[in-house]
């Protein structure tokens, strides 16, 4: 049997993988991209190891899974702290190693005068930077907040990850 | 700056709301559902019929190991079920293709037209308030007027709405400064000329701002418009206009939505939506747009 993220592939569209929203993939394959569209309060969280050449992307949804157990089990990449694990033995288990990966993370955008009442997206960026932090991993790459919505996608030849908003797109990986 | 009738002139282009679902509109303005009403719709389209059978004998309706024919699928799912098969089967076609003006993949703005269904109907039972089904239809139908601006603007629809926007203004705003006038505004209008009641177009008119007083006040419109927010927390139909909207404060006092409640309905939402796109055999991956 394999590992539980094996049943996340993404869905090829062209020489795309898709990343559906609650959803992750990663690849090996050079000729390929990983996209994820409508990143609005949830999270796409990429991962490449330039040395391996394995790429990972995740579009989480909500912060905890202590929310809703049963959802958490049967749709780990719904939630940050059951997601992000995931996506990140994922590619190890396609050689990744964690001291190589790049490490980005776009969306977390709020409502309009939210005033403090549900905060989805600044929550679901405080409890990502929490994981990264006691895991030791920095950000290499973070476009988060404000209210837009962005479309994120991460190049697997070469590891560029680009943001698109408004019909304009813009590098994060590399600066 | 172009008026709502302007906009609506280019309505021929748009597909009419088929004759079966206003019959299915009356009928659940009435609370009234006559199943051999919806046999004799099923029976004259394939698609329809596919889709009652494959409701009909799918898990969620529990599990018996017979296969049950359209007929027995018919009196099996009841008339609420079969009112919702058929509305969206047939609401479907109007957004058949459309999204693109407002950034969006092929069928996103149709996902967020079952999500707002859904999350309307959650919402409504939630609440006990008697008339779910009713949200069910005004949640998928909120956002027809994006199918208007769509038809009517193209692809420089967003162009010009991007042209006005600030930080801190609503996209209804930016809509408003572009065009003199906004997709659900356009929508209510789109709905009566459809010859929906006018409840059901006033729902679509207020569903990013509800009035908060009578007269004007009903909690149908207040549900839909928190359903609205449910989809873009779920991340359903988020197009270039982002999350620029409010969630109107005395909706969130008046159905008690709290962070909890609301991270509640948008897993639920999702997760229902997850469901009938597996049983109906519907991919959430999109073709890419280019």
């Amino acid at each position: 049997m394999g590992s539980p993220a094996a049943t996340y592939t993404g869905t090829e569209v062209g020489d795309k993988i898709v990343v559906g929203v609650a959803d992750l993939a990663v690849t090996g394959d050079p000729s390929t991209t990983l996209v994820t569209y409508a990143l609005g309060s949830c999270i796409g969280v990429t991962l490449y190891d330039p040395i391996a050449k394995v790429a990972g992307m995740l579009h989480f949804m909500l912060p905890n899974s202590k929310l809703n157990a049963d959802k958490a089990k049967a749709l780990p990449a719904m939630f940050a702290d059951t997601g992000v694990p995931m996506l990140f033995k994922a590619v190890y288990e396609l050689g990744a190693e964690k001291r190589r990966l790049i490490v980005c993370a776009v969306g977390g955008a709020e409502v309009l005068a939210d005033d403090g009442h549900f905060k989805i997206g600044s929550r679901n960026r405080t409890f990502l930077r929490k994981i990264f932090w006691k895991n030791n991993i920095l950000l290499s790459g973070d476009d988060t907040g404000g209210s837009i919505s962005r479309t994120l996608s991460l190049v697997t030849a070469d590891g560029t990850v680009v943001v698109r908003h408004k019909g304009k797109e813009r590098v994060l990986w590399p600066q | 700056m172009a008026a709502v009738a302007d906009i609506l002139e280019n309505i021929d282009s748009l597909p009419a709301l088929p004759t079966s679902v206003m019959r299915i509109t009356a009928m659940l303005s009435d609370g009234t559902s006559d199943l051999g009403e919806i046999e004799n719709v099923a029976r004259n389209d394939e698609a329809l019929s596919m889709a009652i059978m494959r409701y009909g004998n799918s898990a969620l309706y529990g599990r018996s190991g017979k296969v049950f024919n359209l007929r027995e699928s018919i009196v099996r799912l009841g008339g609420k079920a079969l009112l919702k098969i058929v509305l969206e089967q047939k609401v479907a076609k109007l957004f058949d293709g459309a999204g693109e003006a407002y950034g969006l993949q092929r069928g996103d703005l149709w996902r967020g037209a079952v999500g707002g269904a859904i999350a309307a109907e959650e919402i409504a039972k939630k609440h006990r308030f008697g008339e779910a089904d009713l949200c069910f239809l005004c949640g998928m139908l909120r956002d027809v007027g994006k199918l208007a601006m769509e038809s009517h603007f193209g692809t420089e629809y967003m162009a010009q709405v991007f042209a006005r926007m600030e930080p801190g203004l609503t996209f209804m705003e930016c809509e408003q400064s572009a065009f003199g006038t906004e997709h659900a505004e356009v929508g209510a209008e789109l709905a009566l000329r459809w010859g929906l009641p006018e409840r059901i177009a006033d729902a679509i008119r207020y569903h990013h701002e509800p009035p908060a007083e009578d007269p004007g006040h009903d909690r149908l419109f207040d549900i839909v418009h928190a359903a609205d927010i449910i989809c873009l927390w779920a991340g359903l139909a988020i197009g270039s206009d982002g999350l620029q909207y409010k969630l109107a404060p005395h909706v969130r006092k008046d159905l008690g939505l709290d962070r909890k409640e609301a991270e509640a309905e948008i897993t639920t939402t999702w997760g229902r939506l997850r469901e009938l796109e597996e049983m109906m055999g519907t991919s959430p991956a999109r073709e890419a747009r280019a």
